[in-house]
């Protein structure tokens, strides 16, 4: 292809991304390094908010939060995706039915199935979670503020909520497994197990790479679910980086947006630190393929 | 390998008998029982949320959030009624369908042809290009959408849909172009030869030959920008006010008030799934067909 024809393809999707993506970014950065309020230009204080933000208590357990509901996320949906997206491939007949209830709590606004998620375990409202919990075992569970109870909910709920596209994306890898393969494996007495193991998951692994790259970037912006499950996220310690951010610098009464914008900053740093590895792999193939 | 290959046949049919006769029948009937267990109970807290909200949605008022719960009750459509009648509940839905539809048509215009671009040339401009979108697809959202708040409200297009839509439009970008891109990269570069051969320029090749063969996956990708604008909350939350509020903004907002309206929004929340399931069972074969042939080779 000419540079010419190129540049003139890519053009308007680079613009609307350079106009609406980097040139925000680019704000954010400046405001960084401001003591700002929306509407007014702000003043430059060199470090002072980067030096605040990292300093700041709230902000470490803010990151610690975030980076294990990402490690514990991402690894219960590569597994279960796996598991369930094996048991789906082998359906003849039941097979549409059961991918369509699957695809349910995908296509739901995130912040909407995680309200509906919340009156499953809320007291208040009659939960039937809660009721069976307390009928079976007595336990009255506070879930809402209680610190690790609380957890458990917001990482059922979102696993519940991820859990469709990798399990979706994993099938689709599944069946680009070349049968012969599976064959081979059988003629030579391989088990079942061993035939996933040694067989199916390598043959798969750009798929699982794939899944687990795409769930750490969704599982580290984690907000939307948070505002139904975690009305007192900030009391018990259970705010994620982007919800901080919100209440800091969006929330009526502070409106701290350098401070804000700088712990955009830091995570963006933490984002590409947390997909090096992913980063450098795409760029070795995505310049050799065509 | 030729070898292997004409053999195997017989050696599987041979494989399949001594297997049937040295274990028992029941073996593979015990693991379909547990494993179907275990589809269903997963089906059943997939499905779980979705279900209790039907029912609360659907219970008298002055039951329907009781402790300890009630399950036998007489339906009622009454939330439904209040919805339509105490909110602006048309309007919010009218405002999403919108900001869907605008910002998929034009992430589609503008993202087929980088996409093509893209998957066409190899080289480092390339790479580059797609790592970036990469690193776009993973930013923080708050780091963009704050200062389109006080960008949008300097333009004086702030709550408007069209602002919301085109927000989206970027923010989706990136995900958009590798859809497509893995998408087009499935389609043998001979094509484009043969069509450039009998005189068609790119663009023309683009139009009349890739975009016709590109159907499955320009509708895949079609379905999930349309799905994420539909489900924005953040960017919605911070970009509108109340002239071009979307439901999942509506919804949440509800959350905070008293029963009544708690109830609304869970009828809220039914209206607006319902279409959205529909096209998840439609399009499922869609979309499992286009995911296996485009975006697992990212």
């Amino acid at each position: 292809m000419r540079k010419r024809e190129f540049a003139l393809l890519v053009a308007p999707s680079m613009i609307v991304m350079l106009g609406l993506l980097v040139i925000p970014l680019y704000r954010t950065m400046v405001w960084s390094f401001q003591q700002v309020e929306y509407g007014s230009p702000g003043e430059f204080i060199g470090l002072e908010n980067y030096t605040a933000a990292l300093t700041d208590p709230r902000f470490h357990r803010a990151v610690l939060f975030t980076i294990g509901l990402t490690l514990i996320v991402t690894a219960a949906l590569v597994v279960l995706g796996y598991i369930i997206a094996t048991l789906i491939n082998q359906l003849g007949r039941w097979r549409p039915v059961v991918l369509g209830i699957m695809l349910v709590s995908y296509v739901l606004p995130n912040v909407v199935g995680a309200a509906a998620f919340s009156w499953l375990f809320d007291t208040n409202f009659g939960g039937v979670a809660n009721y069976l919990i307390s009928s079976l075992t007595g336990a009255e569970i506070l879930w809402f503020t209680d610190v690790w109870p609380n957890r458990i909910m917001i990482i059922l709920d979102t696993v519940w909520h991820l859990l469709p596209f990798a399990m979706l994306i994993i099938l689709a890898g599944l069946q680009g497994v070349p049968n012969e393969i599976l064959e081979a494996a059988k003629i030579d007495g391989v088990s079942s197990l061993k035939s996933h193991l040694y067989v199916i998951i390598p043959t798969i692994r750009g798929v699982l790479f794939f899944v687990t790259l795409i769930s750490i970037m969704d599982v580290l912006r984690t907000f939307d679910q948070l505002i139904p499950l975690a009305p007192q996220a900030v009391e018990i310690g259970n705010e994620s980086i982007m919800l901080y951010i919100y209440n800091i610098a969006f929330r009526e009464g502070s409106e701290q947006l350098g401070l804000g914008s700088a712990i955009s900053v830091l995570t963006i740093l933490l984002i590409l630190t947390m997909l090096f590895p992913f980063i450098r792999d795409t760029f070795r193939e995505s310049k050799v393929a065509r | 390998m030729t070898t292997t290959q004409s053999v195997t046949p017989t050696l599987t049919e041979g494989l399949q008998a001594t297997q049937q006769v040295r274990r028992p029948p029941s073996r593979r009937r015990r693991f379909w029982i547990v494993a179907g267990l275990f589809l269903f109970i997963t089906c059943l807290m997939m499905l779980s949320p979705f279900i209790w909200t039907a029912m609360s949605v659907t219970k008298p008022t002055n039951v329907a959030f009781v402790n300890p719960p009630v399950f036998v009750y007489t339906p009622t459509l009454q939330a439904f009624v209040d919805l339509w009648q105490t909110t602006y509940f048309a309007q919010y839905l009218v405002n999403t369908l919108i900001v869907a539809v605008i910002s998929t048509v034009i992430a589609l215009i503008i993202g087929i042809p980088a996409a093509y671009a893209l998957a066409r040339t190899p080289g480092y401009i390339s790479a580059l290009l797609l790592i970036l979108a990469l690193i776009f697809r993973a930013l923080p959202r708050f780091a963009v959408v704050l200062p389109m708040y006080e960008i949008s409200q300097q333009l004086g297009i702030y709550d408007t849909t069209y602002a919301l839509a085109i927000a989206l439009v970027a923010i989706n970008q990136p995900f958009t172009i590798w859809l497509l891109r893995n998408f087009f990269a499935e389609i043998p570069v001979d094509l484009d030869e043969a069509a450039m051969i009998d005189g068609c320029t790119r663009i023309s090749t683009l139009r009349k030959v890739m975009i016709p063969l590109m159907g499955p996956g320009i509708l895949t990708a079609g379905i999930f920008v349309f799905l994420f604008a539909f489900q924005e909350y953040l960017t919605a939350a911070i970009l509108t006010d109340t002239a071009s509020k979307t439901v999942p903004v509506f919804i949440t907002t509800q959350l905070g008030q008293t029963l009544p309206m708690l109830q609304q929004a869970g009828a809220a929340a039914m209206l607006l799934t319902l279409p959205v399931i529909g096209i998840a069972f439609v399009a499922q074969k869609y979309l499992v067909a286009g995911l296996a042939s485009g975006a697992v080779k990212g």
